[in-house]
């Protein structure tokens, strides 16, 4: 039986609905990925920095097979989903696998990982300066490159965008404490401290 | 309902386009990380160029092209086109090789002391 005609209507009303919310959401995602608020930079990533050639061949992968699929739909009309040859599984499936063995290897050489909260160490992450004298902070990044924001977080004294401490003239009491941060914009999350005594 | 045809066709087009261009554009930029793609990366990697890694991305990109090619060419709409079956291997070789050489330098290779 042929449905009716409100309801052929109604059918029409909610497929435009779902494909304009589809479409916003779509939008949405692309905008995002295009302001940064989705950060793509570690899309091909390992865990010890470097870029992944498992990653990058399942991306494009990925890609080639959704060009692919939406080619071969809109082929027809009206549009029909294809059956997938087992050819096409196999080299999605070789892809997917690859990538997968190529994380246990990984795993599997705990010298590989780099451990959580170590992507920015500064040194020395304790110092004792004198009134008025400075001390040179450095940072070893994970990502070359990466640019340093140097911080003074509690106590006195100042730090140059180098990190150079430079310790107040004075201190009351004797002594005195500071803390300084490094970070990166380029490694988000990461984060290290040290502390700086100030003895006269 | 033709109408909704056509328009979910742009829909997804443009969707599909724009994150294929977007991703394009930022490997190209260097927004996406790259550093070390060819290279023998890890504690006891070499540093140095690995032609495993190469030869992947010369077959990851033939086979991709190829496939395309075929896609676009399809003499029967609707269907995907057949891929001779001396692809799957190939590239099942070729990652293969890959991985044999990443296994082989993280279990037997010597780590770097600098």
């Amino acid at each position: 039986m042929a449905p009716s005609p409100a309801m052929q209507i109604l059918t029409l009303v909610c497929g435009y609905i779902i494909c304009v919310l589809i479409g916003l959401l779509g939008l949405v995602v692309l905008w995002k990925i295009f302001d940064g608020s989705i950060d793509l930079s570690e899309l091909l990533d390992e865990s010890n920095g470097g870029a992944s050639m498992s990653r990058f061949q399942l991306l494009i992968f990925t890609f080639v097979f959704a060009f692919s699929l939406f080619l071969v739909i809109v082929s027809t009309n009206p549009p029909a989903f294809p059956p997938i040859p087992g050819t096409v599984l196999s080299l999605l499936g070789i892809s997917g696998s690859s990538y997968l063995v190529s994380k246990g290897i990984q795993f599997s050489d705990p010298a590989a990982l780099r451990a959580q909260g170590t992507e920015i160490v500064i040194s020395p992450n304790k110092a004792t300066v004198a009134p008025g004298k400075t001390q040179q902070f450095t940072a070893d990044v994970s990502k070359a490159g990466a640019k340093l924001v140097w911080e003074k977080m509690a106590g006195d004294g100042a730090i140059d965008a180098s990190g150079l401490y430079t310790a107040p003239a004075t201190v009351t009491g004797g002594h005195s404490y500071a803390t300084i941060q490094v970070s990166s914009p380029d490694i988000p999350g990461a984060v290290d401290l040290a502390v700086i005594t100030i003895v006269s | 309902m033709s109408q909704l045809v056509i328009f979910m066709k742009w829909e997804v087009l443009i969707f599909l386009g724009g994150l294929a261009a977007l991703v394009a554009l930022q490997l190209l930029t260097g927004q996406i990380n790259t550093d070390g793609l060819f290279r023998d990366t890890g504690p006891k990697g070499s540093g140095q160029t690995s032609s495993a890694r190469v030869q992947l991305l010369i077959m990851t990109v033939g086979a991709a092209a190829y496939y395309i090619s075929q896609v676009v060419a399809n003499p029967n709409p609707g269907t995907f086109p057949a891929i001779p079956t001396a692809w799957p291997v190939i590239l099942g070789g070729s990652n293969l090789l890959h991985l044999g050489t990443k296994a082989f330098t993280a279990w037997f290779g010597q780590r770097k002391t600098t």
